[in-house]
């Protein structure tokens, strides 16, 4: 089944060509949106059969070299596909997801007309270079899909584009994801200089980067994982994800919810076997992933923007992984265990599943009332049966509450970060940093789920339930957020499974792994802080008779005030971006328009003013030309006859 | 016999009158005299040299003559053409004074 595996991406390409470039009739079915739901099938299985493939397989990672994309001199640069189990994950939820969320584009984008041709043609395309991305054999590879997908986040954050704030959206998501990329690919080129071969086989093997000094291996992962903190939206260069729900809910439930903000953990992840030779580098992963963890949960807690929320939690959720792969490498190192690893790829799956689920939530209750801001919802229960049940259960999942996906992840991430605090004490701080995050994520989940749907409605909206082709995806997905996180058991367990991506092995049968979650106190405090959020936010937003203007006034109140203006920091980028950097761009402009265009305009000014001048010498006057021949005759005559002669003898 | 150098100093002299002429005279007729004069001072040292090239090279030519009688005939259709060309600018600005024919200049 592996040797289909390059059909996965050019099915939905096809899918994207056929849309783009058919004439307008033969779009049949929702502008394109038939062909887009055939080839996402399409891919769907041929991605299941694959999944199928890594799990019989006993030859992994496996790697084919379909075609030879670049030769400089001895240097090769393949265009080939790398399968191993971490593919396999990150494959599933791509398939899934994106396949459920072009369904449900189906009823959500109906009324959008002509748009809907390019919102299906940019969303395949967005696809297929995801699936090209967790394929790709080698770094470079691997970078230019991920360039792609950021080409097609920008398109589509931008889908509203007549919208000021959509369209400044997506040019901010496209430039902050940019600073990433740039130093990701500055980290690629090190190697490059190096070793000469991107490939993840020739780099992963034993001695791969042997070439490579210490320092700039160092300083290559960190580069490296500087794309990640670009794409995975990680504290500093997170701000760009909350702007990002300018675009669809369905994108945002696919591309920064499940796929594509998930590609800079994918390339953490994937760039394991060198982050454990520098343990620096893990270190600083874990640091930026659980202090983006923190800060983004604490945003969340105040925003009123139904996705602003999702997004925040994204963010704070995409930390979690972070923090455990981070974690996880010191995990290796020293204990040779795979726990964060694996914890960091299980919260990987069922984030992708329970978020997906969450915005498509959203998206519906979006649909059916006409505004983001949650003040003007509430008691949406009645209407949308269906839809609040579902995103209950995703509320439920996302907070850690056994026995739905999130639990099952969220404690092995705890559990990993607490069980590395004995090799560093920085472990023990950000495994606290982590607990404090979960408490505040069943806090804000709730807040929303109660603001949202619970309640009497705070405006005259007209809601119903969203059709069946929306509803169907929320309960596949639901069902999904329900089960997913058994993959821990399933078969030899999920830690066993991806550890084989790393060489590694995990530790004891399902039983085994029950109990240790069962018997260990960590797991019932990290339940507990979670039903006290939850009974907090009961209490503040559901049970009457609390008064929320303590938000309002004194310390809680500038707290929220900081909260409600996300810390600053997007005010201080922009303040860095319209102060300091304007100044800066006035000087850079200043400089062109006098030096530079000085130094143009000043040859042409010599040019044209000394022709000016020299001009009067034609006079017309033929004496005077007359002259000046007798005197030009007399100087060559002095010359010939005294110059040269007495220049000759010195 | 005359030695050269009064020759060569002759038509030194005359062809400086021609220079001057042709510098300073304001009507086109006199100027074109002045280039005549130049001319003969041309012609002068052709002759000189030629009737002077047995004694110096102890053979005789007379290449330098027949020069001389080239460049009379050159001169007189030079004059013919200028003479023409003052004709018409003559016919055309009313004038002949070179200093008022200036309009080839910036």
């Amino acid at each position: 089944m592996l040797e289909y595996a390059w059909l996965i991406p050019v099915l939905p390409f096809v899918a994207f060509l056929l849309i783009a470039l058919l004439p307008k009739r033969t779009l049949l079915w929702e502008d394109g949106g038939l062909y887009a739901i055939v080839c996402a099938l399409g891919a769907f299985a041929l991605s299941m059969g694959v999944i199928w493939g890594v799990i019989v397989s006993e030859d992994l990672p496996y790697e084919s070299e379909e075609y030879t994309w670049l030769i400089i001199g001895d240097i090769e640069i393949p265009f080939g596909i790398y399968i191993d189990e971490l593919t396999a994950v990150m494959l599933l939820v791509i398939s899934v997801v994106g396949t459920l969320v072009v369904i449900y584009s189906g009823g959500y984008m109906h009324e959008e007309g002509l748009g809907r041709r390019r919102y299906y043609a940019e969303i395949m395309l967005f696809i297929s270079v995801m699936y090209g991305l967790v394929l790709a054999s080698n770094y470079l590879m691997m970078f230019i899909f991920w360039e792609l997908v950021g080409l097609c986040s920008y398109l589509l954050i931008g889908f509203w584009y007549e919208k000021p704030s959509a369209s400044s959206a997506a040019k901010r998501a496209f430039i902050v994801t940019r600073v990433g990329d740039i130093m990701f690919m500055a980290g690629i080129i090190i190697l490059f200089i190096y070793v000469d071969d991107l490939r993840f086989t020739a780099l992963f093997g034993a001695g791969g980067v042997a070439a490579v000094p210490t320092d700039m291996l160092i300083l290559s992962t960190a580069l490296i994982f500087g794309g990640a903190i670009g794409k995975s939206a990680q504290f500093p260069l997170h701000e760009w994800l909350p702007d990002a729900m300018e675009g669809p809910a369905t994108v945002s439930a696919l591309i920064h919810a499940a796929t594509m903000v998930k590609a800079g953990v994918y390339l953490t992840a994937r760039s394991y076997p060198l982050l454990l030779q520098t343990p620096e580098s893990l270190l600083f992963v874990a640091i930026i992933g659980g202090v983006t963890a923190l800060i983004a949960a604490t945003v969340a807690l105040a925003a009123t923007d139904i996705k602003r929320v999702l997004a925040y939690s994204t963010i704070s959720q995409l930390g979690y992984m972070i923090l455990a792969l981070g974690v996880g490498g010191y995990l290796v190192n020293d204990l040779g265990s795979a726990d964060g690893y694996s914890a960091a790829c299980l919260h990987l799956m069922n984030h992708g599943f329970f978020k997906a689920l969450l915005f498509l939530c959203a998206g519906s209750v979006i649909h059916a009332v006409g505004t983001n801001d949650m003040n003007l919802m509430g008691g949406l229960r009645k209407y949308m049966p269906i839809t609040s049940l579902t995103m209950l259960i995703g509320a439920l999942a996302i907070s850690g509450i056994p026995p739905f996906s999130g639990f099952w992840s969220k404690d092995e991430i705890l559990a990993a970060v607490f069980e590395a605090g004995e090799v560093n004490w920085i472990f023990t701080l950000l495994w606290i940093m982590g607990f404090v995050t979960a408490f505040m994520t069943a806090f804000y989940m709730f807040r929303m789920w109660f603001l949202t749907f619970a309640g009497k409605p705070r405006s005259a909206y007209h809601a119903h339930e969203s059709p069946k082709i929306m509803t169907i995806p929320l309960m596949i997905l639901a069902g999904l957020a329900v089960i997913s996180g058994f993959a821990l058991f399933i078969g030899e367990g999920f830690t066993e499974f991806i550890a084989g991506s790393i060489g590694l092995e995990g530790h004891g049968s399902a039983v085994d792994i029950a109990s240790d979650i069962f018997t260990d106190p960590l797991t019932y405090m990290s339940l507990g802080i979670a039903v006290v959020g939850i009974l907090f936010a009961y209490r503040v937003y559901y049970m009457p008779g609390f008064d929320r203007s303590v938000f309002a006034k004194g310390v809680p109140g500038a707290f929220h005030r900081a909260l409600e203006n996300r810390w600053y920091i997007s005010q201080f980028y922009d303040d860095f971006a319209y102060k300091i950097w304007y100044g800066f761009s006035l000087l850079a402009d200043k400089f062109d328009r006098y030096v530079i265009d000085g130094i143009v305009n000043g040859i042409a000014y010599l040019g044209s003013n000394s022709g000016g001048v020299l001009r009067k010498a034609q006079s017309g006057n033929v004496q005077r030309y007359a002259g000046l021949i007798v005197v030009g005759l007399i100087l060559l005559l002095l010359f010939v006859l005294y110059i040269a002669p007495w220049a000759r003898g010195l | 016999m005359i030695p050269i150098e009064y020759w060569l100093v002759f038509s030194s002299l005359l062809f400086l009158v021609g220079v001057y002429g042709v510098l300073t005279k304001r009507n086109a007729i006199v100027v074109l005299m002045s280039i005549e004069v130049m001319l003969n001072a041309a012609n002068i040292n052709l002759v000189a040299f030629s009737s002077y090239h047995d004694a110096l090279h102890g053979s005789s030519d007379a290449t330098g003559q027949v020069f001389a009688l080239f460049s009379i005939a050159v001169a007189a259709a030079e004059v013919a053409v200028g003479l023409a060309i003052i004709l018409s600018v003559y016919r055309r600005y009313r004038t002949i004074d070179v200093d008022q024919i200036n309009i080839l200049r910036w």
